[in-house]
């Protein structure tokens, strides 16, 4: 599945060719839904490709697999969902200071706790500010299509090789299920020279250890303050985001991920109804696009964030609007996705957006 | 003159250990590095480390390293061993590392067969935080999480890792070795090598656990620590080959 061809493919199948075409060498994972289906595509597809696979006994054994794996500079990832990505908090840790390129995929369902396969966007926090400790940050990417999951499944494994960083691919039940036409073209990313620092054994030279202690409080500092110096360049040149209709938008709907999809119609209906509405959605949730949503907020637009939970977004919008203009939350902590009409309603109820007003 | 005696081509040059004085650790990595030698292969190796004394590997042997999180050392060496199946794997952990935290992950890559090697200090405790009971703590040994003793109520019993490990269909070798005497040591450096020896045949995991002094947290003397190792771990570990698939063979 090469071709520029359209083919009819749920998401979840979708990310596992894509990690195939993207060069992924190896995939460890543990079941869980929404995403099971990954690791039974690939537990069929990686050995005919004489490819890694291996059914790891927990969340927890299985990042730190990938993080074996990706640490002699080959490129293999993990997927899981939710509760289960919470298990693989402390290997995202280790991982950002061992800089090891780490792909993870999250297809998110509902919490907090087991919660249930329900739909929902509760990682968004987990994700972008991680549950390890200590000052990271982890590159974090949200799709909102089936073709999404396979553009944005090769810009992860580049991403993450390319900075040394882990990449989430931040995903939910809805695509994950979801069938959608898609064509996986080619893995348009060059490969990433990883002879500098990879492991491979100490041939022709010193042995080299990959570690995130250092019992020596000005290289611990320094070490951090190189990490975040790093990811001041990944927001520079990495950054993305998508939008529409913001230059006469009075109120601009923003969501991520699957909802996207949503505020674009809620847009289209607003329009006819009179109400400027634009939309903002970011691609890279981490690093966010704040400086874009400063500016337009600069330009006297309000925001409406539009999310499957309890307003984790929203913070971040809020905090990059800094008063500017006004934030408003339109939510559900779980289930059944916020309809058009739902979306519409709520921001109908704010009469100032009406026309004339 | 006859040079007897050298720093193995495994170690670093300028390496000092962070071992407190008299712990069989420095003996144990000293073996390892041996090896290395002997068997050439420091420049195909690749070392998943652990947390723990053993924390610092890096810091002593000339190889490649990854920092594996406490416990999860056999599952990063296997992330390397799938992606590599031509280097040589393997992790060094304490019993705390292997047997406790990482006792999933290590009973699992028995299971599956990983051909890689673990090694494992059992010095009945955890060292690098002070001496507490660990899950290799003798009945009756006083900790500091353990003030009047290790008792079945509270505690539960220690844990016999290299029978476990033995059980394991995918482990070819696993053994227990002490480091309190000459002999015993000559014994520890045989069964390492045999560990290396079946990951390089491709027939499975291979394991030693090496019954190792602590004379810091146990509060004694170098050559007490060793009578202790004699008098008190072997009776409850006993030293041997649990299993051994080359000679099963034959």
């Amino acid at each position: 599945m090469e071709k520029d061809e359209k083919v009819l493919i749920k998401g979840n199948y979708a990310i596992a060719q894509a990690a195939i075409n993207a060069g992924c060498q190896c995939y460890f994972g543990y079941p869980m839904t929404p995403q099971t289906e990954i690791g039974e595509y690939l537990s069929a597809k990686m050995p005919e490709l004489g490819r890694g696979f291996v059914c790891a006994e927990s969340e927890l054994a299985a990042i730190n697999m990938v993080i074996g794996a990706v640490s002699t500079g080959i490129k293999a990832m993990t997927t899981s969902s939710s509760c289960a990505v919470a298990l693989m908090q402390e290997a995202l840790s280790y991982a950002c200071g061992d800089e090891v390129p780490v792909v993870l995929v999250n297809v998110m369902r509902a919490g907090p706790g087991l919660g249930y396969i329900y739909p929902a966007q509760g990682d968004y926090n987990q994700s972008v500010y991680g549950g390890g400790n200590g000052d990271y940050k982890i590159i974090v990417l949200a799709p909102s299509t089936v073709q999404e999951c396979i553009d944005l499944t090769y810009r992860s494994f580049y991403l993450a090789q390319k900075y040394r960083n882990p990449v989430i691919l931040l995903a939910d039940g809805l695509l994950g299920q979801m069938m959608e036409p898609a064509s996986f073209g080619k893995n348009p990313y060059p490969d990433v020279d990883v002879s500098s620092w990879a492991l491979t054994g100490a041939k022709g030279r010193e042995g080299r250890a990959i570690y995130s202690c250092a019992p020596d409080e000005k290289k611990q500092n320094q070490h951090i303050y190189d990490l975040f110096k790093k990811f001041e360049v990944i927001a520079e040149n990495e950054t993305s985001y998508e939008e529409f209709e913001v230059e006469d938008a009075d109120i601009i709907l923003t969501a991520f991920g699957s909802m996207t999809r949503n505020i674009k119609a809620a847009m289209k209906v607003l329009r006819q109804k009179g109400i400027k509405a634009g939309c903002f959605r970011p691609v890279t949730l981490s690093p966010f696009p704040e400086k874009r949503i400063s500016e337009l907020a600069g330009l006297g637009k309000d925001f409406a964030v539009v999310e499957m939970n309890m307003g984790q977004m929203y913070k971040d919008v809020k905090y990059a609007v800094n008063g500017k203009s006004e934030v408003s939350l339109i939510n559900r902590p779980v289930g059944e996705w916020l309809s058009v009409e739902e979306i519409v309603s709520a921001v109908e109820k704010e009469v100032k957006y009406a026309a004339g007003v | 003159m006859q040079q007897v005696f050298s720093i193995p081509k495994s170690m670093k040059k300028d390496f000092k250990y962070t071992f407190c004085p008299g712990c069989d650790h420095g003996v144990a990595v000293r073996l390892v590095a041996e090896l290395l030698d002997e068997m050439n292969l420091q420049e195909k190796t690749i070392c998943s480390t652990s947390i723990g004394c053993s924390v610092f590997l890096y810091d002593f042997l000339d190889i490649d390293c990854i920092e594996a999180p406490h416990g999860r050392a056999c599952a990063s060496a296997t992330g390397v061993k799938r992606a590599n199946p031509n280097k040589f794997v393997f992790t060094y952990q304490g019993d705390g590392d292997f047997a406790s935290i990482g006792l999933a992950e290590s009973m699992h890559t028995a299971l599956r067969g990983e051909k890689v090697s673990a090694i494992c200090i059992n010095n009945t405790t955890y060292g690098m935080t002070g001496g507490q009971m660990g899950p290799t703590t003798i009945m009756g040994q006083i900790t500091t999480t353990s003030p009047t003793g290790r008792n079945i109520d509270y505690n539960g019993y220690p844990i016999k890792i290299a029978e476990h490990i033995a059980l394991c269909d995918g482990t070819a070798y696993s053994a227990r070795v002490a480091l309190d005497t000459i002999p015993h040591i000559n014994q520890a450096k045989q069964a390492i090598k045999k560990a290396f020896e079946v990951q390089e045949q491709g027939l499975g995991f291979g394991f030693v656990e090496i019954l190792s002094s602590c004379p810091t947290n146990w509060h004694m003397s170098p050559v007490e620590a060793h009578k202790r190792v004699k008098e008190e771990m072997i009776p409850v570990f006993p030293l041997g080959v649990f299993k051994d698939v080359t000679q099963e063979a034959k």
